[in-house]
């Protein structure tokens, strides 16, 4: 089956992400596709390229960039929401005039038309919320 | 895309269950189902629980300047989102009734919801 | 059939009550993170209308201290069980 999730907690914060980091791993030990994870309201900070967690605490935005790395997992991060709260790729950055980013490949700023998009194409949707 | 064109309900529920100005759920929600509707999918939204606060009259921007949900849901009917649930348990236990909200709704009482969640396609619960 | 999942103890939210107002007659109920707390013999009561279609995260139970203390009626999952759970649910919609 074809899968996605939705995060919608902050990294740390609460459980939402590392509830769907688990999630994730046994979608894939069962066979399944993990297409697309999509990043929501506070789920956004999940993909923060500056975060530096203790050594001996998981490191989400890492792991979830292995997602990607190891079953081509799309991280997808709603473009609204992470402007707002400071989630900038390098592009937007330029855009308005900021130093810095503070997003990378493999996340990307996508527009919340392709949350409905995984929502329907998809096989399922599995929304984890603080 | 493939779309189910044979399908007669509406494919995307969209639940809001928080007012105004508390949190961003509600607008968050709201921009879900506007984009949705965009796309060209048929929305039902469901004010659920807290959510039917979203719908009284007389809200307006916060002391700093931040914007209210009332502009965004006036904006519903220019999306085509005409189906706005509402559940009738919450207004009763607020004290609110249908006349006293910015839209026209449909009450849905406590015992159609499971029917409705099943109907859809995809439901996003905010 | 559709799977409910939620993540708050009947104790500190009454979110489990729009939950299970909102379950059809086959639906499935998954308590993960605090939810798990409902799994607990003096609180599974509140979803004894649900009764039998109730299940809970091994994993957070464990982490929480609460494994050996769950109600026997509660059905544990581990992560794999999450997933078949999902699979054997036309959707799944999640309650915070």
């Amino acid at each position: 089956m074809r899968y996605a999730l939705l995060v919608q907690g902050g990294p740390y914060s609460d459980q939402a992400a590392h509830s769907a980091l688990r999630f994730a791993e046994a979608v894939v030990a069962r066979g399944h596709r993990l297409e697309t994870v999509f990043f929501y309201h506070d789920g956004v900070y999940n993909a923060a390229r500056l975060a530096a967690p203790p050594q001996d605490e998981p490191h989400l935005v890492d792991r979830f960039r292995a997602l990607h790395d190891d079953h081509g997992t799309q991280l997808k991060v709603c473009i609204a929401a992470g402007l707002r709260r400071g989630l900038l790729d390098e592009r937007e950055a330029a855009r308005h005039g900021k130093q810095g980013h503070s997003l990378e490949a493999p996340f990307e700023l996508t527009g919340l038309g392709q949350l409905i998009d995984a929502g329907l194409s998809h096989d399922r949707l599995i929304t984890f919320s603080p | 895309m493939q779309d189910d064109t044979t399908k007669a309900s509406s494919q995307v529920l969209v639940i809001l269950r928080h007012g105004p100005h508390g949190s961003s759920w509600l607008r968050e929600g709201l921009d879900a189902a506007l984009v949705a509707a965009a796309f060209g999918r048929e929305v039902t939204l469901l004010f659920y629980g807290e959510g039917v606060t979203a719908l009284v009259e007389g809200q307006g921007a916060g002391p700093l300047g931040q914007k209210g949900t009332q502009p965004t849901l006036e904006m519903l009917a220019m999306y085509d989102i005409e189906t706005l649930l509402v559940d009738q348990q919450a207004l009763d236990e607020r004290g609110l009734a249908a006349s006293d909200l910015l839209l026209p709704v449909t009450p849905l009482a406590p015992s159609q919801l499971a029917a409705t969640l099943a109907e859809h396609e995809l439901v996003l619960n905010f | 059939m559709i799977l409910h999942t939620l993540n708050r103890s009947p104790t500190e939210s009454r979110v489990y009550r729009q939950a299970l107002a909102a379950m059809g007659p086959d639906d499935r109920l998954l308590l993960i993170e605090d939810g798990v707390q409902g799994a607990l013999p003096s609180l599974v009561r509140h979803f004894g209308d649900v009764s039998g279609r109730v299940f809970a995260l091994r994993e957070d139970l464990e982490a929480r201290g609460l494994a050996g203390r769950c109600d026997a009626t509660v059905l544990v999952v581990d992560a794999d069980g999450f997933v078949t759970l999902t699979e054997e649910a036309d959707k799944t919609v999640s309650w915070f």
